[in-house]
């Protein structure tokens, strides 16, 4: 395999988030608004079987041979984080018999409020919720809603009848997320499809001129502990060691 | 960066080492994706309580082949120039565990980046031969190219022959034997306690037991193939290749590969 510097190659974009949130049909929307301008390849990763990759082949919205599925062996936390081999491989391989390619979109499994990608596999990551999921989901953090690339807050089309305050969810994901971009999605809301489309567009422009650099979200999200003194805020960047991580005063 | 004879990685490590190191299923090479069969056997007739017996029988058929293919590509990856300057497959003292820490000095023989990959794929034909369910060929390359990913990088020595063309996992572990330094016995150890291991981890998946009771099985498994070790890790010819395959894990591999709604790959 060839090996280009980072902002040669594609920009590999992660799409993470629990199951039914609609990362698969994010990122069908991502190809039906882009597709004719920038060239774009698929991976999925499925538990059980290769129903993601079907949906978005039968989506019609990117060449079937564009769009390759990875079996996770009931490990999909494992195969974005820990031990990325396959996805590394499916990724490269696709960049190889479609080159040049300009984003690679990777979908993991839906998998809980805890998984993450890997720097080592993707330049940046979405992060996907849904109002129908709760409310309270945003508040709850995690190091994906807090420190992905972007948070999707998905099918706002849905809120009222599933009771959920758009405002005051993606306002509160704002706040976990410390200002950090937050996007309140509806594929029936073209606005907000226009908004997607331009975070897009900027991160693809940034990544081409090097400037982007990868985040981890990291394992777990800092959190805060009060004490008598105002409290600090720390991350753990070893779970398996006491007291290996930081401290900062607040 | 070009790798050159001349910063090779002066780093050396014992075989019990780094085949501690490729067995390790932290080891990040892409492997957990396979339960060796099982889910496929589990669901075509195998009891919960018959896996024991299941990779026993493995270590008697489908593990012979894998490996003494390793051996054998260590064997014929393993060349240096010999002391009146022609390159020649190093025939060692004949004591597998004695040959097992030989890691190359300085250079790497040009003949490698030549001879050895025909010699490779020769032996490869002779795998492919004794492997007949295509299935099972698949996955051994699909693991193969995830564990070339690892040697390449870690062992630049084996980069010329794990580049150009993915190669079925035992080939590839046999060509990492070679540059690293790990000796023929420990080699065919490595491979059956892999293949015991990942039916293991499968199976407390699939059909959770007492794991203790579990890792029992592999050191029975792995007991029962320690009589054939000296044999295998001699081997040196591909023809020589045990043709030991079990026709129901071939079976198995096959309806594994489009088994609806599974867990593992393979």
């Amino acid at each position: 395999m060839p090996e280009f510097p980072a902002s040669e190659r594609s920009l590999r974009l992660g799409v993470a988030g629990p199951v039914g949130t609609g990362k698969s049909s994010l990122i069908a929307l991502i190809c039906r608004a882009l597709a004719d301008e920038i060239r774009i390849g698929v991976i999925t990763n499925d538990i059980y079987t290769d129903e993601d990759a079907r949906l978005l082949r039968s989506a019609g919205v990117l060449d079937p041979d564009r769009i390759r599925a990875i079996e996770t062996g009931a490990c999909p936390h494992t195969a974005i984080r820990d031990d990325v081999t396959a996805n590394l491989q499916a990724v490269e391989r696709l960049e190889n018999d479609y080159y040049p390619l300009d984003l690679v979109l990777v979908e993991s499994g839906g998998d809980n409020l805890t998984a993450t990608f890997s720097p080592a596999l993707v330049d940046a990551q979405i992060f996907v919720l849904d109002v129908a999921g709760g409310g309270d989901v945003a508040r709850k953090g995690g190091p994906g809603i807090a420190r992905a690339d972007l948070l999707v807050v998905n099918k706002t089309d849905l809120a009222d009848y599933v009771g959920v305050d758009v405002e005051q969810m993606v306002s509160d994901a704002t706040e976990a997320r410390e200002g950090e971009p937050v996007l309140a999605l509806s594929r029936t809301d073209e606005a907000s499809v226009a908004r997607l489309r331009e975070w897009l567009l900027a991160l693809l422009a940034s990544h081409r001129a090097g400037a982007h650099e990868p985040q981890d979200p990291g394992p777990m999200a800092p959190h805060f502990h009060a004490d008598e003194e105002g409290g600090y805020v720390h991350t753990h960047d070893d779970e398996g060691e006491e007291h290996s991580h930081q401290h900062v005063r607040v | 960066m070009t790798v050159t004879s001349t910063d090779l990685p002066t780093r050396r490590n014992a075989s019990a080492t780094l085949a501690m190191l490729l067995a390790d299923s932290r080891l990040p090479a892409g492997a957990h994706v396979s339960s060796n069969g099982l889910e496929a056997g589990l669901r075509h007739g195998l009891a919960a309580h018959e896996v024991a017996d299941y990779m026993r029988t493995r270590m008697t058929t489908v593990v012979r082949v894998e490996a003494g293919a390793a051996v054998i590509a260590r064997h014929l990856a393993d060349v240096r120039p010999s002391a009146d300057g022609a390159a020649d497959t190093e025939q060692g003292s004949g004591d597998p565990d004695r040959d097992s820490f030989r890691p190359e000095r300085n250079g790497i023989a040009p003949e490698r980046d030549t001879v050895v990959p025909d010699r490779l794929g020769v032996l490869e034909t002779e795998w492919a031969a004794r492997t007949p369910s295509a299935a099972l060929r698949e996955i051994a390359v699909a693991l193969g190219a995830g564990l070339a990913r690892i040697g390449q990088r870690i062992w630049p020595q084996t980069a010329a022959v794990l580049r150009p063309t993915p190669l079925p996992r035992p080939i590839v572990l046999g060509t990492i034997a070679a540059c690293a330094g790990i000796g023929a016995a420990d080699l065919v150890r490595l491979v059956a306690y892999d293949d015991a291991q990942t039916v293991a981890a499968a199976v407390l998946k699939l059909e959770p037991t007492d794991p203790i009771r579990v890792t029992g099985w592999v050191l029975d498994a792995c007991a029962a193939m320690e009589d054939s070790v000296s044999e295998l890790s001699r081997l040196t010819r591909p023809e020589a290749l045990p043709a030991s395959g079990a026709p129901l894990i071939e079976d198995w591999a096959e309806v594994q590969s489009v088994l609806p709604r599974r867990l593992f790959r393979a």
